[in-house]
């Protein structure tokens, strides 16, 4: 308005809208700034996560092994005696052939020789040889992983600056590996034992196969106790039952539940399923039904949403021609509503794999070395695994941590792409 | 609206198919309709006008029950067909509306195929025998709702992406294919252009041949052209009600004439 000169006579009503008209475009200019500002800062931080996952987690995608020859000498593996016998000497004698500095009856040296190799590596040996034990007395090629402190040494963790003494491995130690190098025999490769290896005190070892399977079969539970109940009570509370005080007190309970904190869920699972059932602790099942408290609100709300959002028409064309009420639901109605259902099922199941906390109160947060194979065993989840690994003292967890919070992040994005194409694909047209 | 002049007016010998008595329809504290008495002729269209709001299309939904789906609203007196209380403890609404088929304000076709569209009531009711017999009650439905030619060779096309005439068509087809001695239409011409509204108004007259006709319209002009009797329905009640040429040309209460002359509505 300031804009018009006081004196101006005969203001008609043009003039006030051109002088109203500056104020108005500002004000949508600040909104619109402000929301491309909003998302720009949203962008950044989702930015700067995974650039910080990738950075910290990319290294733990590859790992250092060493090639050797190794002599399975008869007198220090014998067939009767299997599988036991002596491969970490077989495996440190075949690493002193390499290293001409070592004398093979020094037993302090051959120790240290030893410590090159991951505790795994004698295993490694030991399932070949039980597996074909014509091999005993042969020299044959294997690739096994290095230890922690030598893979950290390849990959840069661990700086030769350091003084001897706060170092992890001493200047022999290093020597040993240059060595190793010179020869060719230590390379790096995928790490494949991230998803197949189950978790082991010993970093180069660790691997998130039993905390996958652990989610799967926690989720599993989860959505076979979630999905069929959620639905079954949207669709009953939205078609079917009567509008009255107690169906509004229901509708406003189920709301509020999905608003509990979690670690409320997993107290309560804690005294019910383990206390009161004496259900196994750590089990993905129980793991899967404490997740199926959580997740069933949000199905129940979003299956409502979706009922709700079936035109009416619909409906009426079905009453119209005498379909009776549950003819219009199953009929109709929930097969429309289908696509929003499953997206809010997926998205649910999303959250409920991203959930730690109830996990960590009813003992998925145990050191378990093998992978469960049903879900009654002991297991760990991916969240809970990330947890136990980030607590973990040895460096090569930190990057194995940023490395199972990617593989955690990838699974949740790849259930958001499912839940988008579903969407998209029975998305219909009115 | 020179167009008032009423067409075959041959219904004074029908017998009556729907009769209704002291008629009240409450909406929570809503009084919607009052007290009305009606008796529709069978095989003839009747069509309710009067302003919006008025009720008539309350009072349409009460002879097919479809009010029962709202809960808050109470239905009371006497609505019978062929002398049946529709509101009888016995009487299952199911089975009423296959007797009484709707066609609504909106062409509603179900997101299916045409086919699957025309086929459902007759499915659901237990119609059809064999594959045979439902292809015949389709063909025959769409064929009495005008629109087989124009559908006969995409009958597994969906439903929803005919045009809006041809839609409403079908939802006639649709209505009946579970062969019902009344349709009651409800606005049926408001969502569609002029052309598409001569085709249904068309099909409408050729309907009374065999169906009760009940259309609610906001048009006076598609009442005159499609109806043999004519009800005026003002703030809920039932002003007037006779031969559709009757209403026109000398209406006998003043709200009629009023509302006929343009000065409500």
């Amino acid at each position: 308005m300031t804009d018009i000169p006081s004196g101006s006579v005969a203001r008609t009503t043009m003039d006030m809208v051109r002088g109203s008209l500056s104020r108005r475009h500002r004000k949508q200019f600040i909104l619109q700034a402000l929301g491309i500002t909003a998302i720009s800062l949203a962008f950044l931080m989702l930015f700067i996560l995974l650039a910080s996952l990738i950075s910290t987690g990319h290294k733990a995608f590859t790992q250092t092994e060493i090639t050797l020859e190794v002599f399975i000498d008869p007198e220090e593996i014998s067939a009767e005696r299997l599988p036991r016998g002596n491969f970490d000497d077989v495996l440190a004698a075949a690493l002193a052939a390499d290293l001409p500095s070592v004398d093979p009856n020094d037993r302090a040296a051959m120790r240290v020789v030893g410590g090159i190799l991951s505790n795994g590596a004698q295993f490694q040996l030991r399932d070949r040889v039980v597996a074909d034990p014509s091999l005993i007395g042969q020299t044959i090629a294997l690739s096994v992983p290095v230890s922690d402190p030598y893979d950290q040494l390849r990959k840069g963790l661990l700086d030769r600056e350091t003084p001897e003494s706060l170092r992890r491995l001493d200047d022999t130690q290093i020597a040993f590996y240059d060595r190793l190098i010179e020869i060719g025999a230590i390379t790096s490769s995928l790490n494949t034992g991230l998803l197949t290896n189950a978790d082991s005190r010993f970093p180069e070892l660790a691997g998130l196969k039993g905390a996958i399977m652990g989610s799967f079969w926690a989720l599993l539970t989860c959505f076979l106790i979630s999905f069929p109940l959620g639905i079954g009570a949207a669709i009953y509370l939205e078609e079917f039952a009567p509008k009255n005080k107690l169906s509004d007190f229901i509708e406003v309970n189920i709301n509020n539940l999905a608003a509990v904190p979690s670690v409320v869920f997993g107290l309560l699972a804690l005294a019910v399923f383990i206390g009161w059932f004496g259900m196994p602790r750590s089990a993905p099942l129980v793991g899967g039904m404490t997740l199926a408290l959580m997740t069933m609100p949000t199905i129940i709300i979003a299956t409502r949403a979706a009922l709700k959002a079936v035109p009416p028409s619909i409906r009426e064309a079905a009453l119209g021609v005498g379909a009776s009420k549950q003819q219009v639901v199953f009929g109709h109605v929930v097969p429309l509503a289908m696509p929003g259902i499953l997206t809010g099922t997926i998205i649910g199941l999303a959250q409920a794999l991203g959930e730690t906390a109830p996990l960590l109160l009813i003992g998925m947060n145990a050191f378990i070395t093998s992978a469960p194979a049903t879900p009654f065993d002991s297991a760990t989840a991916l969240p809970t695994q990330i947890f136990i690994w980030a607590d973990s003292p040895e460096r090569g967890f930190v990057s194995r941590t940023s490395a199972a919070i990617l593989v955690l992040l990838s699974f949740l994005i790849m259930m958001n792409a499912i839940a988008t194409y579903l969407r998209s694909k029975f998305e219909r047209k009115w | 609206m020179d167009d008032l002049r009423a067409v075959n007016r041959d219904v004074g010998t029908n017998a009556t198919k729907i009769s209704a008595r002291g008629v009240q329809v409450h909406y929570g504290d809503t009084h919607a309709i009052k007290d009305v008495e009606v008796d529709i002729k069978e095989r003839s269209v009747t069509s309710f006008i009067g302003p919006s709001g008025c009720g008539k299309s309350t009072f349409l939904r009460c002879i097919n029950r479809m009010n029962d789906t709202i809960d808050i609203c109470r239905v009371e007196g006497d609505i019978r067909i062929d002398g049946d209380d529709i509101y009888d403890r016995t009487i299952d609404p199911v089975q009423l509306r296959a007797r009484v088929g709707m066609v609504f304000q909106k062409p509603n076709p179900f997101p299916k195929s045409i086919y699957d569209n025309v086929a459902y009531g007759p499915k659901i009711h237990g119609l059809a025998r064999s594959r045979a017999d439902m292809d015949e009650i389709v063909e025959q439905s769409l064929r009495r709702g005008a629109i087989w030619d124009e559908v006969k060779d995409r009958l597994h096309a969906p439903g929803t992406g005919l045009s809006g005439g041809q839609q409403q068509r079908l939802c006639i087809a649709r209505a009946v294919a579970t062969d019902p001695e009344v349709l009651l239409m409800d606005e049926p011409c408001s969502a569609l252009d002029p052309i598409a509204t001569s085709q249904v108004e068309e099909l409408i007259d050729t309907l009374r041949e065999k169906y009760t006709v009940v259309i609610v319209t906001h048009s006076m002009q598609q009442a005159a052209r499609v109806s043999q009797k004519t009800a005026f329905f003002h703030l809920g009640s039932l002003v007037e009600y006779g031969d559709t040429d009757e209403i026109f040309a000398n209406p006998k209460d003043s709200r009629t004439e009023s509302y006929i002359s343009g000065r409500i509505g």
